[in-house]
């Protein structure tokens, strides 16, 4: 069985799918992944528990990062590197500085939220084998997927067949790896 | 009993229309990408757009050659119709991010079908802004000395300066909202690129839809970065247009030094900007037969909008006048009078009545109704706020404070022709944008479409 990537059960509805997220992981099953065309209220719970700070707090970073920068680059270049006296006011004059400071901050903390998403979500990768099924186009569009991975110790092709036609999956298909 | 206006839209009315399933949203708004050939109006209004894009180069090339003598430009009046217009686009740009993060920010269900649409328009009107000034600088090709990067070239820009915070602040706009609007339409892009048929097509929206799958984990990360991103941009462009209000302030002009700019002009970019996507909402869902998804309940919605910024630029308005009658300086005063009666007098008073009298019309229920009405209302609103950027940025110069330097300013065939040619350069990126990419966010109208369902 090792030329399979996985196992689809597709459902049409939103509450189905959940239904069979929860199912599937009272089953034992640890691998397994739902594709569903918009993001499911409660779902993310079910498959993915615990809670997640890794992509706030990198964009918390990006933006801490980006205020240091930019209050650097204009302290540096008025204090330390060129210093005119613009009528009298100190070198360091940090009011004026605070628009650039905020500016680069904002950038910072939304470009770390933009590669932090990609990487989180290993992205940029153009194929997958799930491309290969014929029911996964509708995945973006109309139906709800839920793929257990051959990698689970509890993976059993027949058993998951059987499992996803009593969850009521209009479809079952293996995906080749 | 509870008491409603006539005509007014009930609580929980459907934000669109009952017959939009999961299926059709998505084939009905892929279609319109994925079509071989472009509607006739599509090319028509293309074409129009291209033309006017030809009269933008022309201009420039002129300009670069001439230089900026050939505008109306001159002393006193040395900032010419060009940094009005990039008043006037900054603010309808921000608008774009006005109705996309901060209502995104409220849950407001009308935002859902209207924010791609605000976001294509703000990511075409902001270029349009940068170019203005850019335009004006009398030695454009230098204007990358505002970037801070400097020792190579030994010379740094002036932090202190409000004209380099808007130079930094319309920078890390533009780079600002091309992530924003590309976090959002990446699952959008998936969904094209899976009802692709022909192959050229399915690379292309296979590449930019860098292989997202739609997992549960993707989402989660999506949700969290855009609700985050969004709670960024809704202050960051506060801060835009702020800045620009300060380029004004700055400066000891009389009508320019005045406190009162920065909120004077992020009022006018909510009025302003909701005023173009009311009408490019209107436009597309005609063009394109959206009328399903883009209902009443948005147009309503966003009148609604439009009528609390005229309200908010009515107090705007309101310390215009008191600022000069009260404040005690001459200088201000006349330039106020010139302003009201002078040689700015047309088109002060028109700018009151479409940005201010016109749109009270709104508060009527019929009025948010009538598309018609409405097209006509938001064109009237977008005018007269051209008409306001002119007023203060060239009246106030006109009349300075001493006598002797108050002078006229006319705007010459090359003024208008970089009006016309930037119109021609932000409707040539929407066109594109209209052709290319998913006009309505689909990943969003689908939460939409499935709370209506289960209601």
């Amino acid at each position: 069985m090792s030329d399979l990537f996985g196992i689809i059960g597709v459902f049409d509805t939103p509450d189905a799918v959940k239904n069979a997220a929860i199912r599937v992981r009272d089953s034992g099953y640890r691998k397994f992944e739902a594709y569903t065309p918009y993001p499911i209220q409660g779902l993310d719970k079910i498959l993915h528990p615990g809670t997640k700070w890794g992509l706030p707090v990198l964009m918390f970073g990006g933006a801490v990062f980006g205020a240091a920068w930019g209050y650097w680059i204009q302290a540096w270049s008025e204090v330390v590197n060129y210093p005119i006296n613009v009528g009298g006011r100190p070198y360091n004059s940090w009011p004026a500085f605070t628009v650039g400071t905020f500016e680069f901050m904002v950038l910072c903390a939304v470009a770390a939220g933009l590669l932090g998403l990609l990487a989180a979500s290993r992205l940029p990768q153009l194929y997958h084998p799930l491309f290969e099924a014929r029911s996964f186009a509708r995945a973006s569009r109309d139906r709800f997927l839920v793929c257990i991975e051959a990698t689970d110790p509890r993976f059993d092709a027949a058993a998951i067949g059987v499992l996803f036609t009593e969850l009521g999956a209009e479809r079952i298909e293996e995906v080749r790896a | 009993m509870t008491m409603t206006f006539a005509g007014e839209m009930p609580v929980g009315a459907p934000v669109v229309a009952p017959n939009v399933t999961l299926t059709s949203l998505s084939e009905e708004v892929t279609s319109r990408v994925l079509m071989r050939r472009a509607p006739l109006w599509w090319w028509a209004g293309f074409m129009i757009a291209f033309l006017l894009l030809t009269v933008l180069a022309i201009q420039m090339g002129w300009l670069f050659v001439n230089g900026i003598g050939v505008w109306g430009v001159d002393i006193p009046v040395a900032w010419g119709l060009a940094l009005a217009e990039y008043v006037w686009w900054i603010a309808l740009a921000s608008g774009g991010t006005i109705v996309s993060a901060l209502f995104f920010l409220t849950r407001s269900p009308w935002r859902s079908a209207t924010n791609r649409i605000a976001e294509s328009m703000l990511l075409s009107a902001a270029p349009c802004a940068g170019l203005m000034p850019i335009m004006h600088l009398g030695r454009p090709g230098l204007f990358y000395w505002l970037f801070p990067y400097s020792t190579v070239m030994g010379i740094w820009p002036q932090p202190r300066s409000p004209l380099w915070w808007d130079f930094i602040c319309l920078l890390c706009y533009i780079l600002m909202s091309l992530m924003y609007y590309y976090t959002g339409i990446l699952p959008d892009l998936a969904t094209v690129r899976d009802l692709a048929q022909s192959k050229s097509k399915q690379i292309f929206y296979g590449i930019l839809a860098l292989g997202w799958r739609g997992s549960t984990q993707e989402w989660g990360h999506q949700r969290v970065v855009y609700a985050i991103m969004s709670a960024i941009m809704a202050p960051m462009v506060i801060s835009v247009h702020s800045v620009v209000g300060l380029d004004f302030a700055g400066g000891l002009t009389p009508g320019w030094h005045d406190t009162q700019f920065p909120p004077y002009f992020f009022f006018g970019a909510v009025i302003s900007g909701t005023a173009l996507i009311v009408m490019l909402t209107i436009l597309v869902r005609w063009g394109y037969g959206l009328q399903d998804l883009l209902t009443a309940y948005h147009l309503n919605a966003m009148a609604k909008v439009m009528l609390v910024g005229s309200l908010l630029l009515a107090y705007a308005y309101v310390w215009e006048a008191f600022g000069p009658m009260y404040g005690g300086s001459v200088a201000d005063k006349t330039e106020f009078f010139h302003r009201v009666f002078g040689f700015t007098a047309a088109p002060f008073w028109s700018e009151k009545i479409l940005t201010v009298a016109v749109p009270q019309l709104l508060w009527l229920p019929f009025v948010r109704r009538n598309v018609p009405l409405l097209l006509l209302i938001s064109t009237g609103i977008i005018i007269g706020m051209w008409q306001e950027r002119y007023v203060f940025v060239i009246g106030s110069l006109e009349h300075n404070y001493m006598p002797s330097s108050w002078g006229v300013y006319f705007p010459t065939v090359w003024d208008w022709a970089a009006l016309a040619g930037t119109i021609g350069l932000f409707l040539t990126l929407f066109f594109l944008f209209l052709r290319f990419a998913p006009i309505v966010s689909l990943a969003e109208v689908r939460e939409i479409v499935e709370e209506e369902r289960s209601k």
